[in-house]
């Protein structure tokens, strides 16, 4: 076997070098432009094709270049500049850095070819050239972030990523819910940077480093408190971007207000570059032996996510913000798997710490290719329907059936049925989880039940969430003219969404593949190989140790099939043929049927509305304007609200004591410049007297 | 070193050191804008007295140069452009007190008390060979914060330019009672500085007085929102 890993260096150039071509692209051509070298057709399809097609290859670069580095382990260092203070600023890509690399590139790779096809929509109408722009260097930031291999360097393209995120939020600038959507984002994202720094610093004054090599397990070196203290940093600081609760509130504002293949990046990936932080910081750099109480913490945030996340989903008639909550949710159920590698590792249980940390990581792999498919479904609906809201639509998979069909495969896949991969990470999550089971301590007797069963609800009501947007977005009658006049997505955006589906049914059927690539990045932060403990039985069945037994999915997946078929073709073989009748589906016996007696979004999900109705403190309001007779109604307007608890008892307080004290301090300022003087005098002499 | 003996020089510094500080209180306690601009000439002419006197007595030679600086920028040149803005707006009496004359009295003689007793603070940790060192920090000290006061309780555009100019001249003293003068480059610098800020502030007095037709700095007010 050849030893291809000297052109690993290549290939990362090409690729920061194709993306950062790909933004300065439109930058040049705005500048012939200017001079009227070339009309503003002619310069709008040149940096679109051009800008796309840039950024498709450089993500293939970055996918090839993730698969070297995961395959053959030999990390990718480049020294970029010496700087006096900082010391050498490098990047450097282990294989947890590949991992997420190549989950970007691959998604980034899909979604390029989808905005080709997308963005015609904004051909004369939009600024393109700075889409692309941003775009481009929306990529090259992301991707930088997760093989910074320095402090500096990575606050720095960090704060990169969330500027170009914060315009790409900001794009439809005329609308004054994207620039709120916006505002909150930046102000959010700079209080997690802001805790980054802190914790940056913290890292920096115990151990004398900022290279992320001389950071590796620097834990033990650092007092407990600190310790701590940086622990606290990093899961808020990264917990911000990640989008968690209770520190979510930007997220629903912010992924629907993006363009929609920006919403599958920042979802699928933008996103998991906190989870990227988090397992960095946790594992790399503050492991080994940690409190308990920090796994503890972690499951409570990522139980408190996945639930609250699908349930707020539920609830949600847009569709682009519903998937925005099953972010949450997902980010929810990632983080099950990395608290629960905290909290064995802090038992010593390293080899189930393994497959916990295995089960989140694969996971980030797969919300990024379902949630990417789903939200370019939303985009490919959004494009057809110039709507987003559910219960405007109804009926597409007529009018886009190649739109639905994948659609569907994203939303078996987020639901974690088997065959797709969302089941494959879920399951495994579960099996860490119920392995966990056997150890004796009280904590994890307590935590790993409640978390498995919350899980196992989470799972369920994503399920319902998506029949319902599934159900209601693509089945039934058109419940709208926009719904009616729908028209099917171009190929380059059918063939994104299908290389999507694809990839999710590969990670789907093939999870021992995976999971031996994943193995190795478990056991180089966490010193165990799971290889040894677990075996992988020829690469599709995954056979836990001895002590316990557990059912793989492809057998599980033969199970289910079978529970299902046995009484079909039972009673297929007793009852005979059956006798068929055309009809309107559920009429019940109606001469006709108009699309308004359809079930409605709200009305699927009243029943968890009700069962939860502690959580959602819903308040409606009927308004029903009579005309002479109350048997004749002239309008009934119905209007449902549900209440974010996070907002209403954690932001509002925290902003109005910001705003009151502001308003107090505003006392002082009282414009005479005679009272600044005598500020300055009284301090003066207030200092003079302390100092004497 | 010559004729005179330390101990004379440092008497004289004493002296002169007192007289500067009977300027900074009339200041406080006149009226007419004419006096306060001759009182702050004849304060930066005792000044560079003083600088001079440190030459003498210490031998540093490069205080020279500040002390020539002083008395021609401060004691000359600054009075002529001030009394020339005077001469032009045609205002020449301070009415307008925050706190009355003898109260800015009593409350600057407390800021003596204060300033002594920081400067006792301040000197306490070190080996002081002269007393008269000692004496012209607290004084130092004093008209700085006398100068602020002015600025502070004064509501004449002119008359904070006047506080300003008198602070400047404390930090002055300063310089020389602790490390007999900063270096030369810092002094020069320090006095472009003053010359600009007085010609800017005067121009500034000029307009105010034209826009608003006054220069109480209580109009600027409404530049607030």
């Amino acid at each position: 076997m050849h030893d291809w890993t000297y052109l690993q260096l290549p290939v990362f150039l090409f690729m920061a070098t194709g993306f950062a071509a790909g933004a300065l692209l439109p930058v040049i051509l705005t500048g012939l432009r200017r001079r009227d070298v070339m009309s503003r057709d002619v310069f709008e399809r040149v940096v679109k094709n051009f800008g796309f097609i840039a950024a498709f290859v450089s993500s293939l670069a970055g996918c090839i270049l993730a698969l070297s580095i995961l395959l053959y382990g030999e990390p990718l260092h480049v020294d970029l500049l010496y700087t006096r203070h900082f010391g050498m600023m490098s990047i450097h890509a282990d294989r947890l850095s590949a991992l997420f690399l190549g989950t970007i590139s691959l998604l980034a790779a899909a979604v390029s070819v989808y905005s080709l096809g997308y963005a015609t929509e904004f051909l004369g109408r939009r600024n393109l050239g700075l889409l692309v722009f941003l775009y481009n260097a929306f990529l090259l930031s992301m991707v930088s972030v997760v093989v910074a291999g320095h402090t500096v360097l990575f606050v720095f393209v960090w704060e990169a990523m969330s500027l170009t995120t914060y315009f790409l939020i900001n794009y439809d600038h005329e609308d004054p819910a994207s620039r709120r959507a916006a505002f909150l984002y930046v102000v959010m994202t700079h209080i997690g940077t802001a805790l980054l720094v802190v914790m940056f610093m913290l890292l920096y004054s115990f151990t004398g480093a900022f290279g992320f090599e001389s950071l590796k397990s620097a834990g033990p070196r650092i007092p407990a408190f600190e310790r701590s203290l940086i622990f606290l940093c990093a899961a808020i600081g990264f917990g911000v971007k990640a989008g968690i609760i209770p520190f979510h509130i930007w997220l629903p504002e912010a992924h629907p207000a993006a363009p929609s293949n920006i919403s599958a990046l920042m979802s699928g990936v933008m996103i998991k570059t906190g989870i990227y932080g988090m397992v960095r910081v946790f594992f790399d750099f503050l492991g080994p032996d940690i409190p308990q109480w920090w796994g503890v913490l972690i499951l409570v945030l990522a139980v408190a996510s996945s639930v609250l996340g699908v349930l707020y989903a539920l609830m949600e008639h847009d569709l682009k913000r519903l998937l925005a909550f099953h972010s949450i949710e997902n980010i929810g159920i990632i983080l099950m798997g990395v608290g629960a590698a905290l909290l064995f590792s802090s038992l010593g249980n390293n080899a189930l710490a393994a497959l916990a940390l295995i089960a989140g990581l694969y996971h980030v792999l797969n919300h990024a290719m379902f949630k990417g498919l789903l939200f370019l479904g939303a985009g490919s609906v959004l494009h057809g329907t110039h709507s987003r809201n559910i219960e405007e639509l109804g009926g597409l998979i007529e009018k886009m059936p190649w739109t639905s069909f994948f659609f569907l495969i994203g939303a078996v896949a987020i639901s974690g049925l088997p065959p797709l991969n969302g089941f494959v990470s879920e399951w495994l999550t579960f099996q860490a989880l119920l392995l966990g089971f056997h150890i004796s301590d009280l904590v994890v007797k307590i935590a790993v039940p409640l978390t498995v069963a919350l899980l196992a609800l989470t799972g369920a009501l994503a399920a319902a969430c998506f029949v319902k947007a599934f159900g209601i977005t693509f089945l039934g009658l058109p419940r709208s003219d926009r719904a009616m006049h729908a028209r099917e997505s171009s190929p380059t955006m059918i063939a994104a969404m299908a290389s999507l589906a694809i990839a999710c049914a590969v990670f789907g059927l093939a999870p021992g593949l995976v999971v031996s690539v994943l193995d190795p990045i478990a056991s180089s932060l966490l010193g165990t190989n799971l290889s040894g403990q677990v075996s992988l039985n020829g690469g599709m069945l995954l056979v836990p140790d001895s002590t316990s037994t557990s059912i793989s999915p492809p057998v599980l997946t033969g199970l289910l099939m079978a529970i299902i078929a046995v009484p079909l073709v039972g009673a297929f073989l007793l009852g005979g043929r059956l006798r068929t009748r055309a009809a309107m589906t559920w009429a019940c016996g109606l001469p006709k049927i108009e699309p308004r007696m359809q079930y409605s979004a709200t009305g699927f999900s009243k029943p968890i509305r009700m069962i939860f109705s502690n959580i959602y403190r819903a308040t409606h309001e009927i308004e029903i304007s009579e005309e002479t007779s109350p048997y004749f109604r002239a309008s009934i307007t119905y209007e449902l609200k549900t209440e974010s608890v996070f907002l209403k008892h954690i932001y509002e307080p925290a902003y109005n004591i910001i705003v009151t004290s502001a308003r107090m301090f505003r006392r002082i300022q009282t414009g005479h410049l005679q009272s600044y003087l005598a500020y300055i005098f009284i301090t003066l002499v207030l200092l003079l007297l302390f100092a004497r | 070193m010559g004729a005179i003996s330390l101990q004379t020089i440092g008497l004289l510094i004493d002296i002169f050191a007192a007289a500067i500080l009977v300027t900074a209180f009339l200041i406080v306690s006149s009226r007419s804008l004419v006096f306060y601009i001759r009182l702050f000439a004849l304060q930066s002419f005792l000044l560079g007295v003083v600088a001079f006197l440190v030459v003498l007595g210490y031998g540093e030679t490069h205080i020279l140069i500040a002390a020539f600086l002083t008395i021609a920028l401060k004691a000359i040149a600054i009075p002529m452009v001030l009394t020339r803005v005077i001469e032009r707006i045609q205002v020449r009496k301070e009415i307008d007190f925050s706190v009355n004359i003898a109260a800015s009295l009593l409350l600057c003689g407390g800021m003596v008390v204060l300033s002594e007793s920081v400067a006792q603070s301040i000197l306490s940790g070190q080996q002081t060979d002269s007393s008269a060192v000692s004496r012209v920090l607290s004084v130092s000290i004093a008209m700085m914060l006398i100068g602020l006061f002015i600025m502070m309780t004064r509501k004449k555009a002119l008359t904070q330019i006047v506080g300003l100019l008198t602070m400047e001249n404390g930090v002055f003293l300063s310089g020389l009672s602790i490390t007999y003068g900063m270096p030369l480059i810092v002094e020069v610098g320090i006095f472009f500085d003053i010359l600009i800020a007085v010609l800017i502030l005067g121009v500034f007095v000029f307009r105010i007085n034209k826009t608003f037709e006054t220069i109480s700095i209580d109009s600027l007010r409404s530049l607030r929102h």
